[in-house]
């Protein structure tokens, strides 16, 4: 009763003029943070910590979340528009999103992202005034061997759903895996595969591969085809169709639920879930074959538990203190360059504070639905541009977003050379999300996997005594049995 | 699409003109970056954005915080040295463990210690050993105890290979003779702070400014001080030195360098930018109020600490390479 009590006046305060305009100004930032596919989230926010200096602690980190979870819906449009991930999180909205503006369904598309983070961010919201404490805690018993279980767990279900073959699947996982290598070792801090060369000391950036995988490939292959009709995205159908209504829901709903569950574990990352919600789908799907061609469910799953996820990952982080994403722990930052510690003893010092503090989140979610289904529309017309001035556009986008990650041509040449190289994966139709995920959980998998070994002593025996992480390892192993029989030839099949 | 291009050309333009003027002007003409070579969230991080926020007022330009985490801070401080030694991208030192990756031949480190130019530190955090509220170890006699009877088999969490942490577990290894722990290192204070929350690690040797507040909610309980005097975050936990132990003296400091070769007035800018951000009561005061103890030290003051502390250090690596379980 006590915390519907304090909601309520946190709320009071949430709704007040000074901190709407806070929350809206938030999201705005946020969505272009997004939008610009160089400058992440974390980056983001770190850059406009100062902004908010002037402001009192409580508006500043209404203004600093707003900006959090705005940048996470400002990757979707980019994403969908041209192919370009605007964060690594909108990296699996690619697939179907763009297939779908292709098809002059890109305000769909859009328009489902919103309201599934709208949806995912709500329920995530009250789920947290609910229920956070208790959870936060029973999370951090995910010790390091269940988080390489589950990394592990995402991986198998990547290899074993992506692409019509097991074999090209794994394929690319472990390509993507050995590409993670690249640099200092995170563990003992021995230089791997850099041949001396000093760029390669902190790896191969993800921002710059994935943009060349997807967005610099994608202009590659429709230069080639020799007429491009424009796609006509007319502002009618911003609205799902009833049809498309009936797919998405389920997967709003799902993706909610695999968003805040993975949220309450710190250092998952907000990538891991839009993975998982996207395979959930295509694994329940009666017609799997219509993913990567432009499934509504394939956009909206992923965008659901990206914006479930981003508000579930403020349990930990407001009930223990313990930031879960690069980007909260920036927060954190805020919050304690303003005097706050967070931790158990936030609530109870500064209820007042929390609460409209999460009261915010209620409010910057339906700012953050106001404000981009209208501009859905105007984000569309980018669509009408022929094909000719949009790759331009595109490109200089690109070589920009990649510079200003950390004023380095490397990264611009890294772009070039997997825009190449994803152009002949595209050709040889081996898929790319098995690379992206290998890519971006190699670091995690590795320290994961050492720390339990030097947590056990060296006996492997750590991964099968703890029944939770027993259990992940064996639906691994399911998942990467089942997607083998289900590939294998049909006489094999029959015997 | 002609005003788009239009203004995609003016923006070009103005860039290339801003890029033009930036050599002529007086430093800073532009964003310094301020990076620390742990993950967010860690009390060098905390430290690093308390007095970026400050230095940012004298400095005329943003002082922005760039996390560089990873290999116990190698990832880091190699970043560091690599840059162009302009002042525009300058970066913590944590001492040791910056002279621990440099005396580590299997690091292979493309810098030594000649490549940092030290401007500034600002705090000095010693050791300190801490476990969860409801663990069976009150006192560092029972954990020494334990160790003894039991080798091996304590879960200790550093927070990074050969860092203060690590040296630290060895320098009470050795002062307690029969004493093993099983060694597990993680990447930093909030790692800690979760996996022993979770009950995955038993024991964590840290530094008090990452756990002060904790140890007075009474959230964790610390053990010990690895000082010759109490802290004055946590005057109720004892010393080393009162426990017996007067050679397990372990601290971190952090401080300021930038690369070697820096212009000479670029340097004073920054230092004294940068001393007069630390001297600011603000910055006293929310770094007291985060646990972490302020310490400057200028110019070759801090020249002086980091190469007596990089002496130091060379007998500690030693002893960490030929420790047989790691």
């Amino acid at each position: 009763m006590d915390s519907v009590t304090h909601l309520l006046s946190g709320f009071a305060a949430a709704l007040s003029p000074a901190y709407l305009a806070y929350a809206f100004a938030g999201c705005v930032f946020g969505t272009l943070i997004g939008v610009l596919p160089g400058l992440g989230p974390s980056a983001g926010t770190a850059i406009l910590i100062p902004l908010t200096f002037k402001l009192d602690p409580t508006g500043a980190i209404i203004m600093l979340a707003a900006i959090y979870y705005g940048a996470m819906y400002g990757g979707t449009i980019t994403s969908v528009l041209i192919n370009v991930p605007g964060e690594a999180a909108s990296v699996i909205t690619c697939l179907d999103g763009h297939q779908m503006a292709k098809q002059g369904r890109g305000g769909t598309a859009l328009g489902i992202a919103a309201i599934g983070s709208f949806i995912g961010g709500l329920v995530a919201s009250i789920a947290l005034a609910l229920i956070a404490a208790p959870l936060a805690r029973l999370a951090l018993k995910f010790g390091p061997p269940e988080f390489f279980a589950l990394m592990l767990l995402g991986l198998c279900l990547v290899s074993g759903l992506a692409g019509r073959s097991l074999a090209a699947a794994l394929l690319m996982t472990v390509l993507g895996l050995l590409i993670s290598m690249i640099g200092i070792d995170p563990v003992r801090g021995a230089p791997r595969f850099a041949f001396g060369i000093a760029d390669l000391y902190d790896g191969l950036g993800i921002v710059p591969v994935v943009m060349g995988l997807f967005g610099i490939a994608e202009i590659l292959i429709t230069a080639e085809q020799p007429v491009r009709e424009i796609i006509r995205a007319r502002l009618s159908n911003l609205l799902p169709s009833r049809d498309e209504w009936r797919r998405s829901w389920g997967a709003i709903w799902r993706g909610t639920g695999i968003g805040f569950g993975l949220g309450l574990i710190p250092g998952i990352g907000a990538i891991v879930p839009t993975f998982m919600a996207y395979i959930l789908e295509k694994r329940l799907s009666k017609t799997p074959e219509r993913f990567g061609q432009g499934a509504i469910e394939g956009v909206a799953a992923p965008e659901t538990a990206n914006n479930a996820y981003a508000n579930a990952a403020m349990v930990p982080f407001l009930t223990l203190g313990i930031p879960s994403s690069p980007t909260i722990a920036v927060l954190m930052g805020a919050f304690i360059v303003n005097g706050l510690t967070p931790g158990p003893f936030l609530f109870q010092e500064r209820p007042d504070l929390v609460w409209t503090v999460i009261a915010s989140f209620f409010v910057g979610n339906v700012i953050l639905l106001v404000l981009n289904l209208p501009l859905v529309g105007l984000w569309a017309k980018i669509l009408h541009v022929p094909f000719r001035y949009l790759a331009v556009g595109v490109l200089v986008f690109c070589v920009l977003g990649a510079y200003s990650l950390q004023q380095s041509a490397f990264d611009v040449w890294v772009m070039i050379g997997f825009g190449v190289i994803g152009y002949g994966f595209r050709k040889l139709d081996l898929p790319l999300a098995p690379l992206v995920l290998g890519l971006i959980l190699g670091p995690a998998l590795e320290r994961s996997l050492r720390t339990s070994l030097e947590m056990s002593a060296g006996e492997y025996s750590i991964f099968f005594t703890r029944p939770l992480c027993l259990g992940l390892l064996i639906a691994s192993a399911a998942v990467l049995v089942v997607a083998a029989l289900k590939l294998a030839p049909k006489q094999l099949r029959q015997a | 699409m002609k005003t788009l291009m239009k203004s995609v050309v003016g923006v070009l333009a103005s860039y290339a003109v801003a890029v033009g003027m930036a050599g002529a002007q007086v430093f800073p003409s532009r964003t310094v970056e301020l990076m620390v070579a742990f993950p967010p969230g860690g009390s060098t991080d905390v430290g690093a954005r308390i007095v970026a926020a400050i230095a940012e007022k004298h400095l005329g330009q943003p002082m922005i915080v760039v996390n560089k985490g990873g290999a116990g801070g190698q990832v880091g401080w190699t970043d560091l040295a690599r840059r162009k030694p302009d002042g525009y991208f300058i970066g913590y030192l944590n001492l040791p463990a910056t002279n621990t990756v440099i005396l580590d031949p299997e690091r292979k480190a493309i810098f030594d210690a000649d490549a940092f130019v030290p401007i500034i530190n600002q705090v000095l955090d010693p050791g300190v050993v801490w476990v969860r509220a409801d663990s069976p170890y009150k006192s560092l006699k029972d954990l020494v105890d334990a160790a003894r009877k039991a080798p091996n088999t304590i879960r200790t969490a550093t927070t990074g290979i050969l860092s203060d942490d690590h040296l630290a577990i060895l320098m009470l290894e050795e002062a307690a003779p029969g004493a093993v722990f099983r060694i597990v290192h993680l990447d930093g204070n909030a790692t800690q702070v979760k996996e022993i929350m979770g009950g995955n690690i038993d024991v964590a040797f840290d530094n008090v400014g990452g756990i002060a507040p904790r140890v007075r909610s009474g959230e964790v309980r610390a053990l010990v001080v690895l000082d010759t005097e109490r802290s004055k975050f946590m005057p109720a936990v004892p010393t080393s030195k009162e426990l017996g132990h007067p050679t397990v003296i372990s601290n971190s400091t952090r401080g300021i360098a930038g690369p070697k070769g820096m212009p000479a007035p670029v340097v004073a800018k920054l230092a004294d930018v940068l001393k007069k951000a630390m001297e600011d009561p603000d910055h006293i005061a929310k770094l007291e109020a985060s646990g972490l103890g302020v310490k400057i030290m200028v110019g070759a003051e801090y020249e002086r600490y980091y190469r007596e502390t990089h002496e130091k250090a060379k007998k500690y690596v030693e002893w960490a390479k030929t420790r047989p379980q790691r």
